[in-house]
């Protein structure tokens, strides 16, 4: 199973791209500080997009992407690329930063003062989304196979990072059918996925 | 569904968890168990990667915004990568023959006023920590912190120093492989950051080199991952809090 996993992820073949981090990702964790300006040369715009669309204020997105430069360079000598990509690698730290900073935001935060889903712009629309995964037929096949209201809840929770709670508030559905609606699209997606 | 270490997962159930990780849908306790297993269920882990793959695309598609020309130059600063100065060129020896050439290289007169001033900066030293240990022990600003059901577990004192030290009160529940990290806030905007990682409560000093000290900043004591939180804000439930006040 576990190795039919790992087939299936090379089976779609490292880009140049993908290659040229995952180079840069040992170049770091020899100490070469060069590679990670690289790294944040080719990236950081595509990066700070996506914390910008999971955080909504750019102060926060800013910081997300920083931390999470530090944080690829702090751990890059754990980076194994025989368990999966450089790419999705960092992203996974940013996305995983950015997650942090948006959970501490709401924790904190007072009514005057919101973050999130009134500042959400066309871009984070998952119809929006959907009409820009040309490029990513399986994905976009895979995702227009699930009724349109479960496909934008997985979307809405990718995307916006909102939680099973605020996703069930926004659509007035108890949190419950939400997990499951969500459970349910995510053992469909898998299936037609791989 | 939890994610317990020793739960046994459907291929399906597993799948679907390592879903609901990769959309950042796993939350406090689940989420500290999950990043657990995910260190050693290889499977698991394949799972994950296989999601963060098919699900990138979205990522890949994002409208790119252009960082501030000052965003690098806060990475560097955080990673300590100052560029290194060029080596100081060595002197060139004074022209040999003159007297003061002579004195100038006399390793006696050098070793005898390097002694001399030696002892003078070692009196003055002995003097001083004499004075400055007195004032250094009384602490600046002072946080109880305390748990939900208001019990003082740990005090936290900062010293003019800026040494900041952590003195348990109570014992605190450890759960095997798992350790307590303190966090400070003193600004919302920036968000809580690690000042410690103990294996138990014991006293420490906490780390605050670089971070801004002053009254009313709060420090909390979260239960992690005995290597410390995954992602570097608090995961795990809150032990204890407080903010501080200024010693009297």
């Amino acid at each position: 199973m576990a190795s039919d996993a790992a087939s299936s992820v090379k089976a779609q073949g490292p880009s140049g791209k993908a290659k040229e981090i995952e180079s840069a990702l040992r170049a770091c964790a020899s100490g070469d500080k060069l590679a990670l300006k690289r790294i944040y040369d080719v990236e950081s715009a595509r990066m700070l997009g996506v914390a910008q669309r999971l955080l909504k204020r750019r102060a926060l997105a800013e910081e997300a992407v920083q931390d999470a430069f530090v944080l690829i360079w702090r751990h890059a000598a754990r980076f194994d690329p025989e368990r999966g990509s450089g790419l999705t690698w960092i992203y996974a730290i940013l996305r995983n930063r950015s997650l942090s900073i948006l959970r501490d935001e709401k924790r904190t935060e007072t009514s005057e003062d919101p973050v999130a889903e009134d500042l959400a712009s066309e871009e984070d629309d998952p119809e929006t989304v959907m009409s820009k995964l040309s490029d990513a037929k399986a994905l976009r096949a895979c995702l227009e196979t699930l009724p349109p209201q479960r496909r934008g809840i997985v979307l809405l929770a990718f995307v916006q990072g909102l939680t099973h709670g605020e996703i069930a508030g926004k659509l007035s559905m108890p949190i419950g059918t939400v997990k499951s609606w969500i459970r349910r699209s995510l053992m469909s997606l898998k299936e037609c996925l791989g | 569904m939890s994610a317990s270490a020793d739960m046994i997962l459907t291929p399906p159930e597993r799948d679907a968890l390592a879903g609901e990780y990769v959309l950042g849908l796993l939350e406090g306790a689940d989420l500290v168990a999950f990043a657990r297993r995910l260190d050693s269920d290889r499977a698991l882990a394949a799972s994950v990667e296989r999601w963060r793959a098919h699900l990138h695309p979205i990522d890949a598609v994002v409208r790119p915004i252009a960082p501030p020309p000052g965003l690098w130059p806060r990475i560097e600063a955080d990673l300590g990568m100052t560029v290194q100065t060029a080596a100081r060129p060595a002197l060139a020896p004074p022209s040999a023959g003159s007297r003061l050439a002579d004195w100038w290289n006399s390793l006696f007169v050098w070793r005898g006023a390097a002694f001399a001033g030696a002892l003078a900066s070692l009196l003055l030293a002995v003097g001083l920590f004499a004075a400055l240990d007195r004032a250094q022990r009384q602490p600046v600003y002072v946080a109880v912190l305390l748990t939900e059901a208001g019990i003082a577990t740990a005090v936290v004192n900062t010293y003019p120093d800026r040494r900041v030290e952590m003195v348990p009160l109570q014992n605190i529940a450890v759960p095997p492989g798992m350790a307590l990290e303190i966090w400070t806030l003193w600004d919302r905007a920036v968000g809580p950051r690690s000042v410690g990682l103990i294996d138990r409560a014991r006293s420490t000093n906490l780390r605050l080199d670089q971070l801004p000290l002053g009254r009313d900043q709060l420090f909390e004591i979260t239960i992690e991952p005995a290597t410390g939180s995954p992602t570097g804000r608090p995961t795990g439930p809150i032990v204890a809090k407080g903010t501080t006040s200024q010693a009297l």
